[in-house]
């Protein structure tokens, strides 16, 4: 009897507290129904961070999540464009999280239309401040879904944690393709995609455990190649990628807000013939007296285009007194890929005529637009404030004869660099240091099919204070048409293995003047971001 | 109901059992608090390299529970933290060996293997080793704590009758949430079980259902579900994780977190094999020592004493034999240096002066102290270790790199600093370092990231919300005195270095600001230690730019040495050697002429009365030799 009563009190209590639970849980949760009626209007959008205003956004980007930075008790954000019925977000707390299945339901149906936010602020005195529409525009063109690339702490000597990741641009998931855990710590870099497509892809590793090699990833098979690749392109038949050779010097500025800086006391460029599993070089693109790095491979595959530059120096080991005045120019070679025949060398750009260092040129798939940067001096655009994006017309400079360029109106104060195109020409994506000076991170950018570039906006995030307290720089961000298939899993056991593919330089094609063991007693010289 | 009254003896024993479990606690908290203390491990300056970093926000939460053994992570992370307050840290090792205890204490009394229950502070004894000797492995210790706690949790579950079914049920979710929980140490936990069922138990198929699972639920879960590479999958938060055996400084004390994870197997093993065989030797001695313990013993309470004694000269052993003073030291000087105490800094560093990072600190200590210019030489000297660069590439001890904060030296100690990011991650200590420098320099974008990344962690939040809120009212933070003073001795002139001159470096300091008293004591000190005593004393005629009431001592006998050896005047308006200094200096070349000027033969003597004067250095080129 009285174990029943017992029984029955527990199950009382147990119904009881299940009630109180789900009763707070519904007081917590419910939603006001707000109304705005009455509005003051303020004459100037909202400031909004991230900056998305005045942009061009791809119609299968992720929401733009973003923060109001206008003081108030409550904020309201109505999303509209001319097809859809508006999306109203209310919120206590100035972020703004977009739904995510409305908002591509808005952006899908209304590509080449604008996008507005109107944004509401409910003041200190109860009254609803209105501003001024912020308005965007929905492109027509897609952006290829997926971009790669590498999360690091600003690199100074050591190693930390990195990884080379990739997100998705319809939402936020983000994951990675391989990380340095996969190999007792180490360095992974310079990853390269062929015609952004993920099913072959080269990436560079260092591990004092398992050395210096690259991965060379096809069709869902990784393969360890027994010599470590620097900056790589890939033929677009895919049957060959060029890549440089550095011998990378880091030095230190003492007062400069950029503290570090780099030189390549040597570099050449070579090309592994993915069928002969064969390294080989050619004199002209590895010659004594320049220093060739940067390759990139023209659509149609007959010319390699790469930067190269006078090497005054004799002695590798120290940095030249006039480091800063060491300026690259752009020039292309012609090749033969059925013959593996190379050509002359042609000037592109010369640095004496710009009277910048030129530097990453990327081609846009449809062969037409040449972008590249310029900096003061040197080899890596990163840490230098002055580098900009620059275009150059080919289509145009066939017709004419010359090459002319123009600075992108994209360029901010601080360093732009490491920039791709998408599939469709109509999108780059590269990194920025607009925000901090120090930290770069992801910039996505339309360019019309007159070359015009409009102006970039950051990678969104789910947490739009991302940015704000990361303290990992984004590099050499890739856009690929699908994702990276092939497990983290099975590229780490690659990287633990013993190299599939051997390759030795042969001296006798050529007369490289960077061994590649040269500075691997100090690899530390030979990080970047 | 009908109660019955509980034995005398019994709740005599459970009484006495309790107390010695207190009063060991008690002690050991204590031991913890005033001994060991552990703010110094929390501000470890990366002499510890795995010190976990914190952040309280909802992705950092994310990140880490959404992978298996995130949780045991996120725990591991969230807890040392607390090392922060000293009190509330030397709780939660307390707390984690008592559980220890009590969990190994459980698993006795549930496998019958009373006997050996004094065993049960065997890992609280590891603990106390552990922190004894300045080592960090919080987080393998709590994924053995978590393993045991299931383990204990498996045992009382399946005492109960249970059909096979509702077993396997339970033994399969524990796994899976023990894996999702702790990772690899699942593989503790199936062990344990698996030597239960298969020694204690004797069932055959649940122990080997048992090693079937250690080995399917890390590979199907961690490896195919969650992706993890197979050697995290099965090792991540165990001791021999390559995350611990890569790094040298994570190897230290880890034979006795060895001993801590074979522990409970062995016990087991070895009990089932001596204890559980009837008439076996060890059996019997045990028993029958247990027999004379209880006659000689009749009171519980005395047993208890005497097991406490015992306990306590086994522990106060183990302490003795694993301290490390000098560890201790450097960890004690690279906290007072952190927090700018430095009084504290010098008495701390009485226990081990020969040590680079202790002779740096102190360096600093006796400039903020106004005693550089006297005491320098009471110290050990060397010259490398004035001004460390940090190009040796040696991140541990962080204090060093604050001595180039506090001279103007911005870039010097932005790389340093981000150098420790990258090796040692997102430890508060360093992001305060990195946000202030950004603010000097003017880098108000990056400076805004790291205060925001900052404003995230447990203590120092309220720092970075106020900089953040400054940096909102005053955007040049011309209100700051510190920033404004650091902006005013910032050198201006900017080259490429690959290796830095340290001279060059003071020098450049004093070109941009003549009134940087520390570059200039710094200045003076290196020409002191590289004997370069023209230069010294070129630098020594710069005083005037300050306001020194006297000549320092040191300063005074670098003049009488110079002024002696060279018979050339000195240009120093106002400030004259002292009568003292002069009749020293004949003091001292007298003792050192009547040993024919001998060093070796001189040293007993001049050590006495001169050892720590420049004098003495000049002649020997060492220091901090006064008897």
């Amino acid at each position: 009897m009285r174990q029943e009563f017992e029984s029955k009190r527990k199950r009382i209590l147990v119904v009881v507290a299940i009630t109180m639970i789900v009763c707070t849980l519904v007081f917590a949760l419910r939603e006001d129904k707000v109304t705005i009626d009455k509005v003051n209007v303020v004459n100037r959008p909202a400031r909004i961070h991230p900056d998305y205003s005045g942009t061009v956004i791809p119609p299968n980007i992720a929401p733009l999540n973003f923060s109001i930075l206008e003081k108030g008790s409550l904020y309201c954000v109505r999303i509209s464009s001319k097809q859809t019925e508006t999306i109203e977000i209310f919120s206590k707390a100035p972020k703004i999280t977009i739904p995510e299945n409305r908002w591509h339901t808005m952006l899908d149906d209304n590509r080449g239309e604008e996008l507005f936010f109107h944004v509401f602020v409910k003041a200190e005195n109860d009254e609803w401040n209105r501003f001024s529409p912020i308005i965007n525009n929905i492109a027509n063109e897609e952006i290829d879904r997926f971009l790669v690339y590498r999360k690091i702490y600003p690199v100074y000597s050591a190693w930390g944690k990195m990884g080379i990741y990739q997100r998705d641009l319809y939402n936020y998931d983000e994951s990675v393709v391989l990380d340095n855990g996969y190999f007792d710590g180490g360095c992974l870099n310079c990853h390269s995609f062929c015609a952004n497509k993920p099913d072959k892809m080269l990436f560079g590793i260092r591990s004092s455990k398992y050395g210096s090699s690259a991965l060379l990833v096809e069709d869902g098979k990784g393969q360890k190649i027994g010599t470590k690749f620097g900056y790589t392109s890939w033929h677009p038949s895919g049957r060959l990628a060029a890549y440089s050779i550095n011998l990378v010097n880091m030095f230190f500025h003492t007062t400069n807000t950029e503290v570090r800086d780099v030189i390549d006391l040597d570099s050449l460029l070579a090309y592994y013939l993915v069928d002969q599993k064969a390294v080989k070089t050619a004199p002209d693109i590895a010659r004594k007296d320049r220093l060739e790095t940067y390759p990139t491979w023209s659509p149609d595959g007959r010319y390699l285009y790469f930067c190269s530059a006078p090497l005054s120096w004799t002695d590798r080991n120290i940095i030249p007194a006039d480091y800063n005045e060491i300026k690259y120019d752009l020039v292309r070679i012609s090749y033969d890929i059925d013959r593996d025949e190379w050509g002359e060398i042609e000037n592109v750009l010369l640095s004496q005529n710009t009277g910048l260092s030129i530097l990453l040129p990327r081609i846009s798939p449809d062969g037409r637009w040449l972008l590249f940067c310029m900096s003061d001096y040197g080899c890596f655009p990163v840490y230098q404030r002055s580098s900009d994006l620059y275009m150059i017309d080919l289509e145009r400079a066939r017709q004419s004869g010359q090459y002319e360029l123009h600075r992108l109106s994209i360029n901010s104060d601080e360093s732009e660099s490491w920039h791709s195109f998408s599939t469709n020409n109509r999108w780059i994506a590269f990194s920025s240091k607009r925000d901090s000076g120090v930290f770069t991170r992801p910039y996505l950018c339309y360019l019309d099919k007159e070359g015009k570039a409009y102006k970039p906006f950051v990678m969104p995030q789910k947490d739009p204070d991302h940015y704000n307290t990361c303290l990992r720089t984004y590099s050499v961000p890739e856009l690929i048409n699908g994702p990276v298939k092939v497990t983290r899993e099975k590229l780490g056991n690659v990287v633990r293995s013993s190299p599939d593919i051997l390759c030795d330089m042969p001296v006798t094609t050529a007369t490289p003047k960077v061994t590649e063991t040269a500075d691997q007693d100090k690899p530390w010289l030979r990080e970047r971001e | 109901m009908n109660l019955s009254p509980i034995p005398n003896c019994l709740s005599n024993r459970h009484l006495a059992s309790l107390l010695l479990s207190i009063v060991l606690l008690v002690l050991f908290y204590l031991y913890l608090l005033f001994y060991v203390d552990l703010r110094l491990i929390y501000s470890c300056g990366g002499i510890i390299t795995n010190f976990p970093v914190f952040a309280k926000d909802w992705a950092f939460f994310r990140d880490h529970i959404s992978h298996p053994g995130g949780a045991i992570v996120y725990v591991s992370a969230f807890l040392p933290q607390l090392f922060y307050l000293g009190w509330a840290g030397a709780l939660v090792v307390t707390v984690q060996a008592w559980l220890m205890s009590a969990c190994v204490n459980y698993v006795f009394k549930t496998l019958n293997l009373s006997v050996i229950r004094f065993l049960r502070f065997v890992p609280a004894l590891i603990l106390l080793i552990t922190y004894t000797r300045y080592t960090y492995h919080f987080y393998t210790t709590m994924a053995f704590l978590t393993a045991l706690s299931f383990l204990c949790l498996y045992l009382k579950v399946t005492s109960s009758p249970a059909s096979d079914y509702g077993r396997l049920i339970i033994l399969l979710i524990m796994s899976v949430i023990l894996y999702y929980v702790a990772g690899s140490a699942f593989l503790l936990f199936a062990l344990l079980c698996a030597i239960y069922e298969l020694l204690f138990k004797r069932r055959f198929l649940w122990g080997s259902l048992c090693l079937f699972f250690a080995v399917a639920i890390p590979y199907v879960l961690g490896v195919l579900l969650f992706g993890e590479s197979v050697i995290n999958a099965f090792s991540d938060s165990l001791p021999f994780s390559w995350k611990t055996l890569t790094f040298e400084s994570r190897t230290e004390s880890i034979m006795a977190i060895y001993i801590l994870y074979l522990f409970m197997p062995l016990t087991m093993l070895s009990s089932t094999l001596y204890l559980k065989i009837p008439g076996s030797r060890i059996q019997t001695r045990l028993r029958s020592w247990a027999k004379k313990a209880k006659k000689s013993t009749s009171s519980p309470i005395l047993r208890s004493l005497f097991e406490s004694f015992v306990l306590l000269v086994i522990a106060l052993a183990a302490v003795i034999f694993s301290s490390n003073r000098e560890k201790r030291t450097i960890f004690a000087v690279h906290y007072y240096t952190c927090h700018r105490m430095w009084p504290q800094v010098l008495e701390a560093a009485r226990q081990h002066t020969d040590n680079p990072f202790v002779m740096n600190a102190v360096n600093r200590a006796l400039y903020y102290t106004g005693r550089l210019g006297y005491d320098m030489f009471c110290w050990p000297q060397h010259p490398d270790v004035l001004l460390q660069t940090g190009e040796d590439r040696i991140l541990a001890c962080w204090h060093k790199f604050d001595t180039q904060i506090d001279l103007g030296l911005m870039n010097m100690a932005e790389r340093n600093f981000n150098e420790c990011t990258q090796v040692f991650g997102e430890h508060p200590i360093i992001l305060k370092r990195l946000a202030l420098i950004n603010m000097v320099k003017g880098n108000y974008g990056s400076a805004r990231i790291y205060l925001g990344a900052l404003s995230k962690t447990l203590f120092d939040s309220k720092w970075a919300n106020d900089y953040l809120a400054l940096l909102q009212s005053d955007p040049n933070l011309s209100t700051d005195n510190r920033i404004q003073y650091l902006r005013s001795i910032r050198p201006e002139k900017d080259y490429a270095v690959i290796g830095y001159s340290k001279e060059r470096v003071l020098r450049d300091l004093l070109e941009k600001n003549s009134k940087n008293r520390m570059a200039f004591e710094y200045l003076t000190a290196w020409y002191m230690l590289t004997k370069q005593l023209e230069k010294c004393v070129r630098s020594i005629e710069h005083l005037n730019d300050f306001d020194y009431p006297e000549l320092p001592r040191l300063y005074e006998e670098v003049l009488l040495i110079y002024v002696y050896s060279t018979k050339k005047p000195v240009q120093l308006v106002g400030h004259q050697p002292s009568l003292k200094a002069r009749q020293q200096i004949e003091n001292f070349s007298r003792i050192f002429n009547s040993h024919n000027r001998n060093k070796q033969a001189a040293f007993g003597e001049l050590a006495k009365d001169y050892g720590d004067s420049y004098f003495f250095y000049h002649i020997y080129g060492f220091s901090g030799v006064r008897k």
